[in-house]
Parts: structure tokens; sequence; C-alpha cells
């Protein structure tokens, strides 16, 4: 836990990072590769993907790679599939995750990666709040970009915009804004936070729909957790579900009455307490080592974690659950 | 402990858990050789009692305890085994290793080469497994030959519908220090298995690890599966040779956990669960980093099966369940068909559907198809070796419903097909009692998912509603104009 870093000699922090996402193994070609994309002809160096042979070329069809960021030690994630494009030898692949070998032909305009591409976008805007004139990264959100690239004018599986489901703003922190009704769970954050910080606070939390981004912790608010407010996290993030505090509203447009808290509904607030200096100190040594690491994901714990909707099969009697 | 196989004098097996002690304590009373055996996979008939004298065995199913003080007081007074009225009598091999065919519902034929041991053997007594040719030492050039002929069983199996050996080459070609995982998760054959005749999975693990010159092997089931792990571990502790070492993991009884980078992360001690990408597979980076063979025991009993007696890649190991008295694992040879499986059962009802292939099957009312993959695969069902049976009253649509919703709430959370695609699949089967049906967009979304997701889970979720648009549009159609042919859902039909 985060908590030894306060001790001289205890074990390399990374040790006891759990950011409860799967042990990937690395995903780059073994040597340097030529690959023909959409025939074009291109050479990548040892370690690279497919994405990084199709973003060397003029494609045929824009791959928009969402969740992909590709620098530091942060991803990929390869959780988002709107980079899938047409192998000869292995069929539609993720372009962001797929080793490139030499020899293998790409082509972006296949119908089938074309679709695989366009439907996920769909998916991810299904349960994202598209609500961007009130957005901090309005103007600057990644999502935003792949959405207009891609001439989304109404996505078929509509947008998360009912109340009751929204997850309440986590305004906790004098820092850092967390608006998880915006998350793409592209886990960048997770990786900064633990990967590029070291400093272990954030995690991946739940599965199907409760999957969210939470703390290594247990702590229910960024208020709460063992944040040293560096930032990083916000800056990563693709979306405007991590804004830094202050320019929150930066971007948004100024309709009267409306603001990025309002727009959703419910918000947690700060205690008071995290008022201070910049960088406050990673306090509750103690609660973190009581933290149950078998806890580890199966519930999130957010104020909103109940509301889950009726999911209109209950009805049903009779019918053997498999 | 001596064999009990092919013992002198008669013995008698009591085969099924749950009532085991009471009908054993008849026969210590009686001072007549009685010994505990494991599940044969058909428990409407257990506890099943048998009595073998040299080449003949009597079976009484759903045995009582008054039953068995007369089956214990005939033994005692050296009577045939025919006397104390048994349901059936076969005659047999008086050395026979396996449970010999006898003309009871699904224990007939002679296809029990991989289930053999179960309800025949003492499931954690070395002797008995090595009477019956156990414990041998093919060296690895057999291993590698007989591993061609063999495909990987179940979605937790690596090699899953293909050839072993391709993979084990990989796995010894990567180097490092590679490691086999029998992955026991979630198939109730793999958990008979491991529960009834643990040494015969063993045997193929220990025989791939001396292959692939890993060192150690893991079993992976899940906690759900108690008698199965439970009996692996006493099984690995009685093992006599102590390379390469065996031990045993219980992960958690989610379906997904069955999944094989999931099983990995299981084993790792992640406690959050969710599939790693791929490609590298787990064949050149697996547990720990190192190159990993991952084989259910299905798989792994038929590599021992073929490397004792030829005769490789011979049988299926069936489960039947869903509307049916009571579920069934038969074993058939793979020219056999879905009709011959449901054979085994007694359907509740009048036969509607089968939902075939694991909980993400694919629904057929055609039974003529053969259980080999190739066939299946090419009728859209699932290899997984499970047929769930629906009933003339069940519904389709309310079925493949919570068959997605289930996908929904289950899935690992990690890719967006997966994770928004059976969320969304689950709110357009749901639209059709509203009236609108619209089968192009549910066809697009599960290809999506289909051909995007990270891991099996995924790929898979969507089959169950693929296969009901293709085989029952007219009743999913009936929903949208108001009426559930079934009969089962009035209350929600409602057509604004
Ligand atoms: S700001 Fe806090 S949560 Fe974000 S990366 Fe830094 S320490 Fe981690
Ligand atoms: S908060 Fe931002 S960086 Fe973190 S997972 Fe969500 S979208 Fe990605
Ligand atoms: S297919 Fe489903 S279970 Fe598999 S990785 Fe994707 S979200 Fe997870
Ligand atoms: S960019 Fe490849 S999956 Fe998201």
């Amino acid at each position: 836990m985060s908590s030894d870093h306060a001790h001289e000699d205890a074990p390399p922090l990374t040790e006891d990072i759990a950011p409860g996402t799967a042990a990937d193994p690395a995903v780059g070609g073994p040597d340097r590769a030529t690959v023909t994309v959409d025939g074009v002809e291109v050479t990548v160096a040892a370690g690279s993907t497919l994405l990084d042979a199709v973003e060397a070329v003029d494609t045929a069809d824009s791959v928009p790679a969402l969740c992909s960021y590709d620098r530091q030690e942060i991803g990929p994630r390869s959780e988002c599939r709107t980079c899938m494009v047409e192998t000869e030898a292995d069929g539609i692949v993720p372009a962001c995750s797929h080793p490139a070998e030499d020899g293998m032909a790409v082509s972006t305009d296949a119908e089938a990666a074309a679709e695989a591409r366009d439907v996920n976008l769909d998916l991810v805007l299904s349960n994202h709040n598209l609500r961007c004139t009130t957005c901090g990264k309005n103007g600057r959100c990644e999502l935003q970009d792949a959405a207009i690239d891609e001439e989304v004018e109404e996505p078929r599986y509509g947008v998360l915009d009912d109340r009751e489901e929204y997850e309440p703003l986590d305004d906790t922190s004098s820092f850092i804004q967390i608006d998880r009704n915006k998350c793409i769970l592209c886990n960048r954050c997770v990786d900064a936070c633990n990967d590029v910080q070291v400093e272990g606070v954030l995690r991946m939390e739940g599965s199907g729909q409760d999957t969210r981004i939470g703390f290594q912790s247990d702590a229910e608010t960024m208020e709460d957790s063992t944040c040293v407010s560096c930032g990083h996290c916000a800056t990563v993030c693709p979306t405007g579900s991590l804004v830094e505090k202050g320019i929150e509203d930066a971007t948004t447009i100024p309709l009267p009455g409306f603001t990025q808290k309002n727009s959703i509904g419910k918000s947690v607030e700060s205690s008071g307490r995290s008022k201070g200096p910049m960088t406050p100190k990673k306090r509750d040594a103690d609660r973190c080592e009581s933290g149950d690491p078998s806890a580890n994901g199966s519930t999130p714990n957010a104020p909103a974690a109940e509301d889950v909707a009726d999911d209109g099969w209950a009805g049903f009697e009779g019918g053997e659950w498999p | 402990m001596a064999s009990i196989i092919a013992a002198e004098g008669p013995t008698i097996r009591i085969s099924g858990a749950g009532s085991s002690p009471d009908l054993l304590s008849v026969a210590a009373d009686a001072d007549v050789r009685a010994v505990e055996v494991g599940s044969t996979g058909v428990p409407a008939l257990e506890p099943l009692v048998t009595v073998t004298d040299g080449d003949e065995t009597a079976f009484h199913t759903a045995c009582s305890t008054a039953e068995m003080d007369t089956i214990v007081a005939s033994v005692a007074a050296g009577s045939d085994v025919r006397a104390a009225e048994p349901d059936a009598v076969a005659e047999h091999d008086p050395d026979t290793a396996r449970f010999p065919a006898v003309d009871l519902s699904g224990l007939g034929g002679d296809r029990r080469r991989m289930l053999g041991g179960a309800g025949w053997r003492r499931p954690t007594n070395p002797a008995d497994h090595e009477a019956a040719g156990g414990f041998g030492d093919p060296g690895p050039d057999a291993v590698l030959a007989a591993g061609e002929a063999i495909h990987g069983r179940g979605w937790g199996d690596i090699c899953q519908d293909t050839p072993l050996t391709p993979t084990w080459e990989t796995v010894r070609d990567t180097g490092g220090d590679p490691a086999v995982v029998v992955n026991g998760h979630g198939n109730p054959a793999d958990a008979l298995l491991l529960a009834s005749a643990p040494y015969d999975v063993l045997d193929g693990a220990t025989a791939v690890a001396d292959c692939v010159g890993a060192e150690a092997v893991i079993v992976y089931a899940s906690t759900a599966d108690e008698r199965a792990v439970e009996t692996v571990r006493e099984a690995a502790a009685e093992h006599p040779e102590g390379s390469p070492a065996i031990d045993v993991v219980a992960g958690p009884a989610e379906y997904r956990a069955a999944e094989p980078t999931m099983a990995l992360e299981a084993v790792e001690g992640n406690h959050r669960l969710e599939a790693r990408i791929r490609p590298p597979g787990p064949e050149s980076v697996g547990l720990h980093g190192q190159p990993t063979v991952l084989h259910t025991p299905r798989t792994l009993a038929q590599l021992s099966a073929s490397l004792r007696d030829g005769d490789a890649d011979a049988t299926r190991a069936v489960t039947v369940q869903g509307d049916v008295a009571a579920p069934v694992t038969v074993e058939l040879a793979a020219s056999a068909t879905l009709a011959d499986a449901v054979d085994a059962v007694a359907v509740d009802g009048e036969f509607k559907a089968a939902c075939v292939g694991g909980r993400f099957g694919g629904l057929t009312r055609d039974l003529d198809v053969s259980i080999a993959p190739e066939p299946l695969t090419d009728a859209d069902l699932g290899t997984e070796g499970t047929v769930q049976i629906l009933a003339a009253d069940r519904c389709v649509l309310e079925f493949v419903g919570k068959r997605a919703q289930f996908a929904a709430d289950e899935n690992c959370g990690r890719c967006v097909p997966c994770r928004e695609g059976t969320t969304q699949l689950a709110e357009l089967l749901r639209d059709i009692y509203d009236g609108s049906y619209a089968p192009e967009d549910i066809e697009e979304l599960v290809r999506v998912m289909d051909t995007s997701s990270i891991c099996a889970f995924g790929v898979e979720a969507g089959r169950p509603a693929r296969t009901a648009l293709a085989e029952f549009e007219a009743e999913l159609q009936a929903h949208a104009d108001g009426t559930c042919p079934t009969d089962s859902c009035p209350e929600t039909v409602e057509v604004t």
C-alpha cells in the first residue's frame, strides 16, 4: 500500500500497488517490421504495434483509436476497440495492441473492421454523459474529437442522459474533480498514478456496468484518498472525467444557470478538511493498511452504487436463471 | 491400501455423494467389503450401489438403507450377485478397471474411456489407479504424438477445438520456467473428473509437464465445486511421484473466472478478475510471465486415455441439463448426435429446443447434429459440452433476454464491445416487448461483439440471441405484436 512511502526502508512501492487490472503481456512486435497498410509499405521499429504503422500512413478509413495513449508507461489498455483493422493473417484485430510483424498486410477500409469501429464508438457514447456544453474539457476532449471526426450525428444507442443513472460528481478534492459519467475506462489515469507517479492511489474496480475508477485505499472520495495532487491523472485523461479544479468550467458555454455540477444533479462535496497545503500529507496511514485487499473490486462502494436500475427481467417467474 | 480392481470375492461400490456414509456403515457392520467411489455423472441413479463378483456386476439404483441391508445380507450369505434383485446386471472382464457398460439410462454404451474410473475406482486411491494402467511414464515423444490428434475441450482451454501439440511446442521453444495449469473451473464434466477420477486428469497434466519441461502443475477450480477441490487436493497429496509439484488453487465462483487468462489472474492472486489482452497468449507469456499450458480436465483425461490405450480423441463428455428431471453427464463417441445425449435424460415436459454449448451456446430445435466440434460450429452451436433443454412452455425471448442480462452483469468490464454491447443487447431484446423488433440492429451488435471483444466471453455472449433470431423469428415477432406464444410472459407483453 502507498502508506509504505513513509518508511525509509520499505520495499519498493510498486510491489504493493494493486491497480485492479490484468497483468498484460508486452504487446509490441519483437523486431523491426515492414507492414503494408492499405497498400502502402511502412517500416516500424521493434516493439511497435499495428497502430504505429497505421498512424504513419494516410489511411483509407479513419481509425479513431480512442483509448490509445502509448506514451510513458501508459497503455495500451485496448478496451475501446475503435481501432479495429483487418489483417490478412489474423482477421480483424485491435491495431493498438496487435504486434507489428514483418510482412503483415492491414486494411482499414475492410467492411467488418469499419463496422466494428463505428459500433464500438457508439457503444462508448452509450454510456457517456454527453453534456459537452457544461464540460470542462469541451474543445479539448478526445472523445469529442473522435465523435466529430467520425461524423457521429446520432449515436445508435443514444447517450447516458437519465438523471437517475448518473453517478454523483466527486467534488471533494480541492484539486481534481471526478465525473465518472464521462469516464471511458481507458485506464490512463490508473497507469499514470501507479506506473508513472508511483503513488498507488487509483485503481480499476468492479465489473460489468459497475466497472469504475476508484481508490486502492478503499476510500470513497478523492478527498479521503491518499492522493498527493500531482495532477498527472487529470493531464492524461482524454475526457472530462478528471478535471483540475478551478478550470472545471473554463470551456463551458455560458448558459445562465447551467454548470458542470448542476448538469448532473448530485455531487459529493468536500468535508472542508482538505483545504490547506497544495500537497496535503497522505493521511490515515492505518486506513490504508486496514484496507482488505480481498474486498478489492467486487462492489464499488460509492454513494450511487446502490442505484442499480431495475433490469426489467425481474418480473419473470419460473424462468430458471442459468 | 490394496487395489479393489479384480479383488478376490465380492466388492460393493457405493457411488454418489451424500448418503454414502450410512450405506457404508451397513456394510461395515456386516464385515463385507464395501468402498466409496465417486459419482458416475448420472446423479439420478445415485446412490448407485454395485456388487461385483468375478465377471458379473449387479446395479442397484437410488439405493436406500433398507435395500442396502438386503444387498449386504445377500453378499454375506455368499449368494449370487443377482439374488438381491438388482435393477440391472452386466457381464464384463473380471479385471476391468472401467465402469462396465450396462443398460441403464446414462450408463449405456462402451465409450466410458475417459469417465471409466468414475464410479468404479476410488478417486484418491493410487493403487486403484495403478491397477488401471495409470502413473505411466510415456515420454515426451509419445506425448507429442498423442497431442497431434487431440483437440482441446472447453472454453477454459487455450487449445479449444484445436490440436494440442503446436501449443506445447511453442511453450517448449519459448524457454523460461514453464507451468501447466489444469483449468477445472465451471464445467460440470470437468468438476466430475476432478471429483471422481482425478488421477486420470493428473496423469495427463504430468505427462504434459514432463513434455514441456514444467516443474509445476497447478489445478484451478471453482470454490463452488467443493468436492472437486477437496478430492483433487487429496489425490495430489497421495500422488506417488514427487515431481512435478502439484498445487491446487480455488478461484471465485464466477462464470467469467473460467476464461483462461482470468484463470491465470486468479491463480496469481489478483482479486479483480479481468481478461488479459493477447497476443501474445499464455503459451508465450502466461503464469507470472512464463510460458504456460492451460488445459481443461476433459482435455487432459482424453490425453491420458489416449496415452494408455491409443484411440485418440474418440469421445466427448456431454452434460445435459435444463428442463430435465436430473442433469446427466455422459460420454459419447464423437460421431454421436445431440439426440443421443438427450436420450440419457428424462425431459421435463415436451422438448422444444436446446441451448447447445455452454451459457452462451446456440439455440436449436434440430438434435440431429453430431457432437463433434465442426458440425456444431457449422450449425452455430457451441462446443462447450453442455446441452440445456428448453421444454415447450419455455419462452425463447425470456431465455435469451436472461442470457444477455447475465452477460451484462457478469462480464469483467474491460472491453467496450462486451461491457456496453451486452447492456445494449439486453435493451434491444427488452424493446421487443414494447413492439420494437429490430433484427438487423441485433445482428449488427452481436457481429461486432463477436469480432472485437477481448475474450471468448464477449465473443460468445451474443450467440443465444443470434441463433434465436435465426430459429425462432416467429416467436420473437409475436412478442413484438403483443403475444407470448408460450403464454409465459403475459403481464409483461404490452403493446404501446
Ligand atoms: S493527482 Fe492523485 S490520483 Fe492523480 S495521479 Fe496524482 S496522486 Fe494519483
Ligand atoms: S477518468 Fe479519464 S483517464 Fe481515467 S479511465 Fe476514465 S477516461 Fe480514462
Ligand atoms: S469480452 Fe467481456 S469478459 Fe472478456 S475482456 Fe471483454 S469485457 Fe471482459
Ligand atoms: S485504441 Fe485500440 S482498443 Fe482503444
